[in-house]
């Protein structure tokens, strides 16, 4: 696989009548790579993921994908699963599937035939001769997802893509996924689930007011932030010891508080502190910080 | 344009299976079929049916005459049969009220009273629950007319002989130039122009709101993004409305048939019940055919596209509703516009109307059944009619292209408007 860039947004920008949406976006994807598109609600994240598919056009700026400029005959190289997921209720599973395989390229031949293996792979090929109304919403997410990826598509966008699905078939999905980044598909996925973002993606972009405040390698990024993250379990309520001195962020869950270490604080002294007042720990840790903690601190500070 | 053809194919296809497709394209020959049967039938029941009437001759000249002016009116198989004479009553007023309890109690049809001044003034009145039939009225008028006549040459002492002669009604022959050819009229042209007009009218809208509810449908069955992440919205937009139409081609060509059918089927049924009769008359002419379709197309694309751009700017059917009206009351006013049309289809005004482009579809078609306008008006017509169809489509492209995306809020004319100018 080529490592050159799969998608490359250079100064996108995108204004609708009162809002600028995305302002000045850049990016760029590399191929074969997994990014993670985050963003609080209303960050531009869909307005840019249209941008890419070619169902907006940008008031500025330029897509470049697989090394040339974005047109219509790039949609066929695209393969979507938008976050507002629909399909045709009344048309049989089957005839859905291939049609929409048609509109990307495919010959009614080859569509059918590709069709028929991905229900057959996802489970749910004896649903095939059904109406989509027929089936259950998960069943329904499973037949979005083959339709975004029939065409076999070299860069697949997926909005929330395991959004509505129980464990299992989550887990089914997943495998799916991986299956196509070992194959070398380009992968881009907007989502809030930031423990998948963290097992899944290479990448991030993270969009707020339609700008990058935060871009680039996921495992470099949570480097940058180091290893100034305290990790505590408690047997019992975590409640009820006085930290402030020590940490800069504190994130209490339950049993569990995760705490970012003051500069120049020494884990140390805190392990010292919580011996002290006889505290029932079962786990001090070090860690990078977590996603969602950079997530919400990013954020937060780019308000200010 | 494969992927054109793909969405004209699954719009086409999927429709033509529905249930609403087979019900629609049944129901209309079933309707013309009952509507030709049941007069038929109505008709061979109450050939049989002999309406019995008495006669007040207050003249007291005329009965047997009268009787026997019946049967000859009539033919064979006549059906008006007088039941009771009465000359000179004694008392007129006591007699219609017996009369009159007779044709309550259904001992009598009806009954028709000759005054003594009869024959001087031709005044007589004919009573009946039903008393307007018009075949009966004719009858009874034409075999008066005659007695009457009879009467009063006797009355002056002329011959008699050449009297039928003299009774004979004008029969006034219409005759249709089209053409270099003169073809006798017998309202042929204006059963068709009707029949068009009314099947444009009902087509239009049908099909048009068809196209519109398509677009609401794949908006919110949010399927929209996904069909745009494909092709460009011009393309879905074209694809839907030649689909639609695809459809509602296949079903003139079905109720085309089957017109044709029934038409042969009726006019063996009206030859058989009585020989000689015409029976409906449904033939239209081949260029009025070309006509036809190409005005259809027109009208068609036309408000399929308006249609289609409302359907694009709201989110639910509810909301589309009163959108759609100024649209829907364009083709509603080219209806109606049609009585004044016909009265008159070659007024200044009737030629105007034929030619505006949302009218013109029914209009000019009503105007080339009923007389042929010069064909320069008929071109003008379908160049006026392309143009505005061509701007409409760009139209509802501009409006479509944003539409589909926006969902929520019913936006307002001036929001659709800047939908339009948006780059």
């Amino acid at each position: 696989m080529n490592s050159g860039p799969a998608l490359v947004l250079e100064s996108v920008t995108k204004r609708y009548a009162t809002v600028t949406a995305v302002d000045r976006l850049n990016l760029q994807v590399h191929a074969g790579s997994i990014l993670g598109l985050l963003g609080p609600n209303g960050a531009g994240k869909t307005t840019t993921l249209r941008m890419i598919l070619r169902i907006l056009l940008p008031d500025e700026g330029h897509i470049r994908i697989f090394g040339r400029e974005l047109d219509d005959s790039g949609q066929d190289l695209i393969g979507y699963l938008p976050e507002e997921r629909g399909l045709y209720p009344r048309m049989i599973v089957r005839e859905v599937l291939t049609f929409l395989g048609t509109l990307k390229g495919l010959s009614g031949v080859e569509a059918l035939r590709r069709t028929d293996r991905w229900l057959e792979r996802l489970g749910i090929a004896e649903w095939a001769h059904r109406r989509v109304q027929e089936l259950s919403k998960g069943m329904q997410q499973k037949v979005q997802l083959i339709a975004s990826l029939l065409h076999d598509p070299p860069l697949l966008v997926l909005d929330e893509p395991f959004m509505g699905l129980d464990p299992v078939n989550a887990r089914l999905v997943q495998d799916c996924l991986l299956e196509l980044h070992a194959r070398g598909t380009t992968l881009i996925l907007s989502t809030h689930r930031m423990d998948q973002v963290e097992m899944l993606c290479d990448a991030i972009c993270l969009l707020h007011h339609g700008r990058a405040v935060l871009s680039g390698n996921l495992r470099s990024i949570k480097q940058s932030y180091g290893n100034n993250t305290l990790l505590l379990e408690f047997d019992g309520q975590a409640d009820g010891y006085h930290l402030t001195p020590f940490a800069s962020r504190i994130n209490r869950q339950g049993r569990v508080i995760e705490l970012r270490l003051k500069p120049g604080t020494d884990h140390r002294s805190v392990l010292q502190f919580l011996l002290q007042q006889g505290a029932p720990l079962t786990r001090f840790e070090l860690i990078e910080p977590s996603l969602q903690d950079i997530f919400i601190e990013t954020v937060q500070s780019s308000h200010a | 344009m494969r992927k054109l053809a793909r969405i004209v194919w699954r719009e086409y296809w999927t429709r033509l299976r529905s249930r609403a497709f087979v019900l629609s394209t049944l129901g209309l020959p079933l309707t013309m079929a009952a509507a030709l049967a049941v007069p038929l039938w109505i008709a061979s029941r109450s050939s049989s049916h002999q309406v019995r009437i008495a006669v007040v001759d207050g003249t007291g000249r005329i009965a047997q005459d009268l009787v026997r002016a019946l049967e000859q009116v009539q033919g064979r198989g006549s059906r008006l049969s007088v039941t009771e004479l009465i000359e000179h009553p004694s008392n007129l007023a006591a007699v219609r009220d017996q009369l009159r309890k007779a044709v309550l109690e259904h001992r009598l049809d009806g009954f028709l009273i000759v005054p003594d001044d009869a024959i001087k003034t031709g005044t007589v009145e004919f009573a009946a629950r039903n008393p307007f039939e018009p075949q009966l009225t004719e009858t009874l008028t034409q075999a008066l007319t005659r007695v009457l006549l009879f009467e009063r040459l006797r009355e002056k002492h002329l011959p008699l002989d050449d009297a039928t002669l003299f009774a004979t009604p004008v029969r006034l022959g219409l005759f249709k130039i089209v053409g270099t050819t003169m073809a006798e009229e017998h309202g042929q042209a204006i059963v068709p122009a009707i029949l068009l007009a009314t099947i444009l009218y009902a087509t239009l809208l049908m099909y048009g709101m068809t196209t519109m509810r398509a677009v609401i449908e794949e908006k919110s069955s949010r399927i929209m993004e996904i069909l745009l992440s494909s092709v460009r919205p011009i393309w879905l937009l074209t694809g839907k409305i030649l689909g639609v139409g695809a459809v509602g081609l296949t079903q003139y060509l079905i109720w085309a048939t089957a017109g044709a059918i029934l038409t042969a089927y009726a006019r063996f049924a009206a030859q058989m019940l009585s020989p000689g009769a015409r029976g409906p008359q449904l033939d239209l002419p081949l260029g009025m055919w070309i006509w036809l379709v190409v005005f259809f197309l027109g009208g068609y694309l036309l408000y399929a596209s308006l249609y289609a751009a409302v359907g694009a700017a709201v989110s639910s059917e509810q909301d589309a509703a009163q959108i759609q009206m100024p649209v829907t009351a364009l083709v509603i006013a080219s209806f109606v516009l049609f009585v004044p049309l016909m009265q008159n289809p070659n007024s200044t005004t009737s030629i105007v109307l034929s030619e505006i482009p949302f009218f013109s579809p029914i209009l000019m078609v009503l105007r080339i059944c009923l007389e042929t306008p010069p064909l320069w008006q008929i071109l003008m017509a379908i160049l006026l009619l392309g143009a505005t169809t061509t701007g409409t489509v760009y139209l509802a492209a501009r409006i479509y292209r944003v539409g589909v995306l926006v969902y929520g809020k019913r936006p307002s004319v001036t929001e659709i408007l800047r939908w339009v100018r948006y780059s």
